[in-house]
């Protein structure tokens, strides 16, 4: 089983129910606006969103638990990480407060406790704990119209497939979330565009980590070639050096009393 | 005084602005000190602290190649001042990261804890091993004149070749690799920026700029100690850098042109500007400047070139660190100036050192001679045996302390309000509750009989609206009361404890929708001006001084709690406006729902339609709780309210 969200935008209705439920399992403070927010309703203490853009439409935001995820791929301690079951889920005490993870992340999801002295990141962790039990995230569990559902991977792709195939024209026809950067957890399915979400980008399916790995694989390579090269280069240089020196020398010897 | 002497005062009082906001940044935590956000997380202090030092301090490992491999003698003399400056450089950084780092006491955690996945994880270790050779490369010039480390530095200067080279390939690998940081952004940073090959250009800019950064600082100092400028044995220096700059040129459009991003150099978007203006600083202007006849000659034509191209290159290290991110939010990020500060508080701490260092140790061939020194001083002789023309270790320790302390004062003054600042919140005013409460007497007698109140009781309606957005409720006075348990219940709205105060209303405590306030206000307590109180006239005595050991205020305001009411202070600080309503209409919201089975006016989305931000929770339709037919007429808010 890869634990997995379904959701479709035409069934929300906005009433926030996910956003209460996700609050009060977490146990998140009330909201302030502040300074550093991202005007997407996403904040450290708010790990889900309704986006009422454009009217009468609602949009949940989350962390998308991509399959392939740049914030655990970036993290340097390995606060950030991919579970078994498919949740992203971060490790307070490991984090170094970098914020890798929050430039890495493609979707702009990781939020900061900027205002803490001890922050920590934060951001939705697909009820691990919960999910962990057999049970389901509890945003999932008090959508009032099913708009946001949970299940395998899978099936949830299976189920968004049937339902766009059923319902021609009700839909766009796309699967959000089914291959972009690697394919995600979180899926949507949508009758508008909702390219919002990825600031307008229209993402590749390239997983993002794939992106450094040649880099990163080039390291060690880099490491020794580099060392061998100047130590060659030194040992040729010196030895060079030395052959003139004794020419020069030899030189010197070919005519005696010349220094005199 | 000297330039030297000036220099450093000047230095000093950037190091106390900086105190006083590294004092604030430790305190209250990054959101009070930076302008980053969660669109914009990295800022200036990884953009030019970490990867502009880096970059800066490339110095080190180009000049020691420079002589120790490639054998280019002639450059001997500036080893010692290219790794000292590396190695402060490096320091530099490592002090810059931890300001920035989110919880910086944990960052010796990437020696336990590994992600070979990550470039930051490299990047960590580099600079962790190359910090360790450069101190054991630049150990043996102050081991010189201490003799019972001769041995040390015998040894050391046998490790001297493999040293150089692990430096170099450590080097080769971290330069490059804070390029490969960004590889994984490629829906943030602007096109123009974003390559695959960016660890390359950044290893080959670093080259250039490292060449650069020997050049500044030889003809700075020179400057400085008024000694003979080396204009001669910077010149093929400033060649080699052109050549490296013309690399790099070549490697960014040519990159550009091969993935078919040249048109983004014509759009029109802001950061189209910002790299031109980059690129120009960092090759083209100071390209065109090796190319004249002057850079032969002219120490300052050298300077200024080399000037030029290091600013270029640290901007481009700025721009890739957060700068040129594609707005993300339509947040443009722009340092506070508390950043600046603490960036130049950090250089000019490196700088001091590295004064001090060829003040007092053979980094050059000599040290050079203080030109406030008394020319008819006899030489000191130290006890190890070394002869110094000049003045005491801190020369001017008074004006410079006294440097410091002011600025760091001055930093303290325009901080401000710290904790304010932290929250994030931009303060918003709250205004009274506008209309006429009326005759309460009159009211309350006409409640209990049960008839119809006077004309002169008034209406008892309020339209609360504290941030004057016109969203409000009106709220019917009379109503509260029965709600609440009647006549006694006064205390539960009203604090009361406001001195001479017998109605405080929500406004008096909640000035400011976000942020929690002070309601009791302690230090008019303890006042002489005020109600000039000992301590153990609240407190209790042998208890610790806390609210939990205090008296409740009706024991004294006898006069202003109704009878039989108690206020037991649990805490000074009263929530927030926001909080405090929320706590206030939820409640009631939840009670009403459970008791007439609509869960709808329980839930959040009926007062938030706003939606987009929780927080806006401005379309709350107050005619629902006015009942039909009845007008409520509201006076328009008093200048004079306006807090
Ligand atoms: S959406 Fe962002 S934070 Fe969530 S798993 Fe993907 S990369 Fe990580
Ligand atoms: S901020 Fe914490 S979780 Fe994020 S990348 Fe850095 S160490 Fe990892
Ligand atoms: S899955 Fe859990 S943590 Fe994530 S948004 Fe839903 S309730 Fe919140």
């Amino acid at each position: 089983m890869r634990a997995a969200i379904l959701t479709d935008t035409t069934k929300c209705i906005g009433c926030s129910e996910c956003v209460i439920a996700c609050k009060k399992v977490n146990h998140l403070p009330n909201d302030i606006p502040q300074r550093w927010d991202m005007n997407d309703g996403l904040s450290a203490d708010n790990w889900t969103s309704v986006i009422g853009e454009p009217a009468d439409k609602f949009v949940r935001k989350q962390c998308r638990h991509c399959l392939e995820p740049a914030c655990v791929s970036a993290c340097p301690v390995g606060a950030m990480h991919k579970t078994e079951l498919g949740p992203v889920i971060y490790e307070s005490a490991k984090c170094i407060g970098c914020r890798y993870c929050m430039m890495a992340c493609p979707f702009g999801i990781p939020r900061y406790q900027w205002s803490d002295p001890v922050p920590h990141v934060r951001k939705c962790i697909l009820c691990y704990d919960r999910i962990k039990e057999g049970g389901q995230p509890a945003c999932t569990e008090v959508c009032p119209t099913k708009a946001t559902i949970y299940g395998d991977r899978d099936q949830l792709l299976a189920i968004a497939h049937q339902r766009l195939r059923e319902n021609p024209g009700k839909y766009i026809n796309r699967v959000w979330g089914e291959s972009e950067v690697g394919g995600t957890s979180v899926l949507y399915i949508s009758d508008i565009d909702l390219s919002f979400l990825t600031y307008g980008e229209q993402f590749g399916k390239m997983p993002l980590p794939d992106a450094t790995r040649p880099a990163m694989e080039a390291v060690p390579f880099a490491f020794v070639g580099m060392g061998a090269a100047m130590a060659g280069l030194y040992w040729i240089i010196k030895r060079r050096m030395k052959l003139e020196a004794e020419r020069a020398d030899e030189k010197a010897g070919g005519k005696p009393g010349s220094e005199e | 005084m000297d330039r030297v002497r000036r220099l450093k005062l000047i230095l000093w009082m950037l190091l106390g602005l900086a105190a006083a906001v590294a004092i604030t940044r430790f305190f209250f935590g990054l959101g009070a000190t930076t302008h980053l956000s969660d669109a914009t997380p990295w800022g200036l202090w990884v953009g030019f602290d970490v990867m502009g030092g880096v970059a800066l301090a490339a110095g080190g490992f180009v000049v020691t190649a420079t002589v120790y491999i490639f054998k280019l003698d002639e450059f001997h003399s500036i080893v010692r001042p290219a790794v000292l400056t590396a190695f402060l450089g490096y320091v530099a950084v490592a002090v810059g990261l931890l300001f920035d780092l989110g919880l910086p006491w944990h960052i010796w955690y990437m020696t336990i804890y590994w992600n070979p996945h990550s470039p930051l994880f490299e990047v960590g270790w580099c600079v962790m091993l190359y910090l360790t050779v450069l101190t054991l490369e630049f150990f043996p010039v102050p081991a010189e004149d201490i003799s019972a480390l001769a041995s040390v530095r015998r040894f050391l200067v046998k490790l001297r070749i493999p040293l150089v080279i692990v430096g170099i390939a450590l080097s080769t690998l971290h330069q490059s690799s804070l390029g490969s940081l960004f590889l994984i952004m490629p829906y943030r940073l602007f096109p123009l920026w974003y390559s695959p090959i960016l660890p390359v250009l950044f290893f080959v800019s670093a080259i250039g700029l490292g060449l650069m950064m020997v050049i500044l600082e030889s003809h700075f100092t020179a400057y400085l100690y008024r000694r003979k400028p080396e204009t001669k044995l910077m010149r093929p220096l400033g060649e080699a850098a052109g050549w490296v700059l013309i690399l790099y040129l070549a490697l960014r459009f040519g990159d550009l042109a091969y993935r078919g991003q040249l048109h983004y150099l014509f759009a029109s978007a802001w950061q189209v500007k910002l790299f031109w203006v980059e690129i120009a600083a960092m090759a083209i202007v100071p390209l065109v400047m090796l190319w004249q006849r002057q850079f032969r000659k002219s120490s300052n034509w050298q300077w200024a070139t080399a000037a030029i191209a290091t600013t270029g290159i640290v901007l481009n290290r700025i721009d890739v660190g957060g700068l040129a991110d594609l707005s993300r939010g339509g947040s443009l990020y722009l340092p506070e100036w508390t950043e600046i500060v603490i960036s130049l508080g950090i250089v000019a701490a490196a700088t001091l050192l590295f004064l001090f260092m060829v003040e007092h140790f053979r980094v050059w061939e000599h040290r050079p001679a203080d030109p406030d020194a008394d020319p008819r001083k006899l030489p000191e002789f130290n006890k190890v045996g070394f002869t110094w023309l000049g003045t005491p270790v801190i020369a001017g320790r008074v004006k410079y302390s006294l440097a410091f302390v002011l600025a760091a004062g001055f930093g303290f003054l325009l901080l401000g309000s710290p904790r304010a600042a932290s929250m994030g919140a931009t303060p918003t005013p709250t205004h009274r509750a506008r209309g006429n409460v009326g005759n309460i007497g009159l009211q309350l007698a006409a409640a209990r009989t049960g008839k119809p109140a006077p004309a002169t009781a008034g209406t008892g309606v309020l339209y609360l609206d504290a941030d004057l957005t016109n969203w409000g409720v009106t709220f019917y006075h009379q109503r509260e009361i029965d709600r609440n348990g009647g006549e006694k219940s006064c205390v539960i709205c009203h604090h009361m404890n406001m001195p001479h105060d017998q109605e405080s209303g929500c406004y008096e405590c909640h000035r400011d929708m976000y942020l929690p306030t002070d309601s009791f206000r302690h230090d008019w307590h303890a006042s002489p001006k005020g109600a000039n109180l000992a301590c153990v006239q609240c407190h209790e005595r042998g208890y610790p001084r806390t609210s939990a050991h205090v008296k409740p205020c009706s024991d004294c305001h006898k006069d202003l709690v109704p009878a039989g009411a108690t206020i037991k202070i649990t805490t000074y600080i009263a929530p927030s406006y926001v909080d405090a309503m929320h706590t206030l209409c939820i409640g009631c919201h939840v009670k009403v729902a459970q008791k007439e089975n609509k869960p709808e006016i329980a839930r959040c989305a009926e007062c938030h339609k706003g939606k987009l931000n929780f927080a806006a929770a401005q379309n709350y339709l107050y005619s629902r709780h006015a009942p039909a037919g009845r007008l409520v007429v509201l006076p328009p808010p008093k200048v004079s309210e306006v807090h």
